[in-house]
């Protein structure tokens, strides 16, 4: 009976598991996996090829790993003539006559230069008459492995071998490395962010942008649900449907209309305008201005969440606490003070520790109005990551470095709510009523 | 300090609760507000204490006329039905909160706050939380919040209301003793007339908005001013016998029963319609009129049994007496009513004398 009730119970669980494993579990998992990758535009998600390029060789240069003759060894050409060489040749099309007659007159030689093998080809009757399709026969018998796709490692180690280049085993391993396309498992994306001054300005960003809206929400929202909370109940009512206005209207409007508010041709500049005011760009016009329309954007927006939590908590109060305290003379400031204040402790910690969370990981406002801007000036981290992992200017998309800044926001997050559990002894807060009647 | 009530009337909107009501309670007086729920005596409360606006009339506090002054700075005391604690407070701070936010300062607080915890007995309590008291105990730190400060008048809303019986009858006798140790002019508004009659020096009854006797606890038992007041108060109720004069006797309607009248009240004309008040511990005694009926219920009370006894028309008679063997539901009996102490009222409810 215990097991059967038990199967019944995961049955109706299992439609929520499903979703929390799709929609949450694997999310977070695919984050912890690419970060540690250099997935990307260029390497692909899945596997990848082998490909030497004259970029790769200037690196090499560049270090201190090769010499100098094993680098020309290796970026040079050769051209030998095999029968792999003209089966290859052959399905590429040339004509049977004349690889006939290169099997014949040339087989077994090797030439280092392009312009020895072609003198000997001139001198066969079966060559192609065109200059430019002549040139184009030696490509079958090149043995440089230069700007050629290998599909697996053992071609390319085969090919490697054929040029006849003397590598070291240590070499070896380098250029194959480097010729890889695919992504490969690596911790470059933290050191890299790391060393990077741009994060520590984009992080210095985000702390200053959770703080001024975190503080504005809370803030406001205090200050709306007690101005409401004395008002006649048809105002308040009125006043609060007033202020969840941007919280319902869709973000795009909702920036739309604060552009329309902020742009030098905007409402503010024109009224200003009749006072001899310059028009001027409120949005992205300085770093300042930019900041304070982000604050405000999203201030606007979060302060109605903690407007309707702590206007709830305020009517939770019994009335005859609220009547107590006047007759024990305590005026409207001393009842908010040490009355209203003190039992909204639970609604202001959730506000908060909620409010942080969401903040952290929210872009979608600033993306809409400043994009980060001006220069980057109000660019945040997850915006940040945003960018680097799926859209930028560059079309070079770093989802492995990306999906690495991510899982620093994950990490953050995680400690923050830890943290604010800890300062506000969210323990006590639930097991204990918080108001008695 | 003397509190009157002139003329005063409290609406709500459109709806009139109170209205030209005069009352006045005496300095150092415990004075009872008791009616019916509904009757307004909690708005009245209310609006002395400045919680409520008054629409109409004057309040004064000695001769300062308060009504139009905010309840804080009228100087009451108000002990609320369910105490109204502040949770987050400790009971210190509870009983200091008065003071604090007059900005007395720290030593003269703690001076105060200890005085009054020591008379009202509960100075070991003040590190506590409300939700760690028991309900007497968050009793006696509402009214230590409430005399704190001195107050002109204490204003007790149903402070009994939330106690176990035996709590209620503990906290009956220590809030007239703190009242009396203080010395303090106090109101108490409740809907027991045994809290009413207990505790407090007069009673004023309310029904409908308007006080219908005020006098002193016995005095109201003994001679109510109409039969509302008089079954209002009692318990067991009083039974009333509606009838008229017959050749100088009571006539019950549609009964065979005669009973003489008291001999205080004047003559009435014959076929005077008339209401007796019959009070049950008058009913079953040695002289009086006989009266014959049927026991139709017994209530066993421990010391006394309540026996309710139908009479012929089928009106109820109670009678209250020691605990009999010799009677058993159903039985048919002749008990006699002390026609001396019956009230007589008129048609209309007043007290006939």
């Amino acid at each position: 009976m215990r097991q059967r009730i038990g199967l019944l119970g995961l049955g109706f669980m299992t439609p929520a598991l499903i979703m929390v494993v799709v929609f949450f579990l694997i999310p977070v998992v695919m984050t912890g996996f690419f970060a540690f990758t250099n997935m990307g535009t260029a390497t692909g998600v899945s596997g990848g090829e082998y490909l030497l390029t004259p970029k790769i060789i200037k690196h090499f240069e560049a270090g201190d790993q090769f010499d100098k003759t094993t680098i020309n060894a290796l970026s040079s050409t050769s051209y030998s003539v095999s029968d792999a060489a003209l089966a290859k040749a052959e399905k590429a099309g040339l004509k049977k006559k004349y690889l006939q007659e290169i099997g014949k007159r040339l087989n077994g030689k090797t030439y280092a230069k392009r312009r020895d093998f072609i003198r000997d080809l001139k001198k066969l009757k079966s060559r192609p008459r065109n200059q430019r399709a002549l040139i184009k026969s030696t490509e079958s018998f090149s043995q440089s492995i230069i700007n050629k796709r290998f599909e697996t490692l053992e071609g390319f180690k085969i090919a490697l071998q054929n040029t006849g280049v003397d590598l070291q085993p240590v070499q070896t391993d380098r250029v194959i490395e480097a010729s890889y396309t695919g992504w490969v498992w690596t911790t470059e994306n933290f050191t890299t962010m790391f060393n990077k001054p741009d994060t520590w300005f984009v992080a210095a960003n985000t702390v200053i942008y959770v703080i001024l809206v975190l503080a504005f929400n809370i803030g406001f929202g205090l200050f709306l649900a007690l101005t409401t909370f004395y008002l006649p109940s048809g105002q308040s009512a009125f006043f609060r449907a007033v202020w969840l206005l941007p919280r319902i209207s869709p973000p795009v409007l909702y920036v739309l209309l604060w552009k329309w508010l902020t742009w030098d041709t905007g409402f503010v500049s024109t009224i200003l305008g009749w006072f001899g005011m310059a028009p001027y760009n409120f949005m992205l016009g300085s770093v300042e201005s930019a900041w304070m329309v982000v604050v405000l954007i999203n201030g606007f927006v979060g302060a109605s969440l903690g407007m309707i939590l702590f206007s709830s908590a305020i009517q939770a109060i019994p009335s005859s606490i609220l009547y107590a305290s006047e007759v024990d003379g305590a005026n409207r400031w001393q009842q908010v003070r040490y009355i209203i204040l003190p039992q909204l402790r639970w609604p202001i910690l959730f506000t908060t520790s909620y409010t942080t969370l969401s903040l952290l990981t929210s872009f979608e406002y600033i993306l809409l109005s400043t994009e980060g801007g001006p220069g980057g000036s109000t660019n945040v981290w997850s915006l940040e990551a945003y960018y680097t992992a799926l859209n930028n200017y560059s079309g070079n998309l770093q989802y492995g470095y990306g999906a690495a800044m991510a899982l620093v926001l994950v990490t953050i997050g995680v400690t923050v709510s830890l943290l604010y559990l800890r300062l506000f002894k969210f323990d006590d807060l639930v097991s204990r009523p918080r108001i008695e009647s | 300090m003397r509190i009157l009530l002139d003329k005063f009337t409290k609406k709500f909107d459109d709806v009139t609760v109170i209205n030209d009501m005069d009352l006045e309670i005496h300095d150092g007086e415990l004075m009872a507000l008791l009616g019916p729920s509904g009757c307004g005596k909690s708005t009245t409360l209310f609006s002395i204490c400045g919680i409520y606006q008054c629409s109409g009339g004057r309040i004064l506090f000695g001769d300062r006329d308060v009504s139009q002054v905010t309840s804080q700075d009228r100087n009451v005391g108000v002990v609320f039905q369910n105490y109204a604690l502040y949770p987050h407070m400790s009971i210190y701070d509870n009983i200091a909160f008065p003071l604090m936010v007059k900005k007395m300062d720290a030593a003269q607080i703690k001076r105060e706050v200890h005085a009054i915890a020591e008379l009202v007995h509960i100075s070991n309590l003040l590190d506590r939380k409300p939700a760690q008291l028991s309900g007497g105990q968050q009793q006696r730190v509402a009214l230590s919040r409430a005399l704190v400060r001195k107050p002109d008048v204490l204003l007790l809303d149903e402070p009994l209301a939330n106690l176990d019986a035996k709590l209620r009858l503990e906290m009956r006798s220590e809030i007239r003793r703190i009242q009396q140790e203080t010395g303090i002019t106090a109101i108490l508004v409740t809907h027991d007339q045994v809290e009413a009659m207990s505790m407090c020096d007069r009673i004023a009854l309310m029904d409908q908005g308007k006080v219908l006797q005020v006098t002193t606890p016995n005095d109201m038992y003994h001679n109510p001013q109409s039969d509302f007041v008089a079954s209002f108060l009692g318990n067991p109720p009083i039974a009333f016998l509606d009838g008229q004069v017959e050749s100088g006797v009571f006539a019950p309607n549609n009964s065979a029963i005669r009973m003489a009248l008291p001999s205080s009240i004047s003559t009435q004309a014959e076929g005077t319609k008339l209401r007796l008040g019959v009070r049950p511990e008058y009913v079953g005694s040695a002289k009086g009129s006989a009266v014959t009926g049927k026991v139709s219920f017994i209530e066993t009370q421990g010391r006394e049994n309540l026996y309710d006894i139908t009479l012929d028309n089928g009106a109820v008679l109670r009678s209250i007496q020691g605990v009999r063997h010799d009677i058993a539901i159903g039985q048919q009996v002749q008990w006699n009513i002390e026609t001396e102490n019956v009230l007589v009222f008129s048609e209309n409810g007043n007290r006939i004398q």
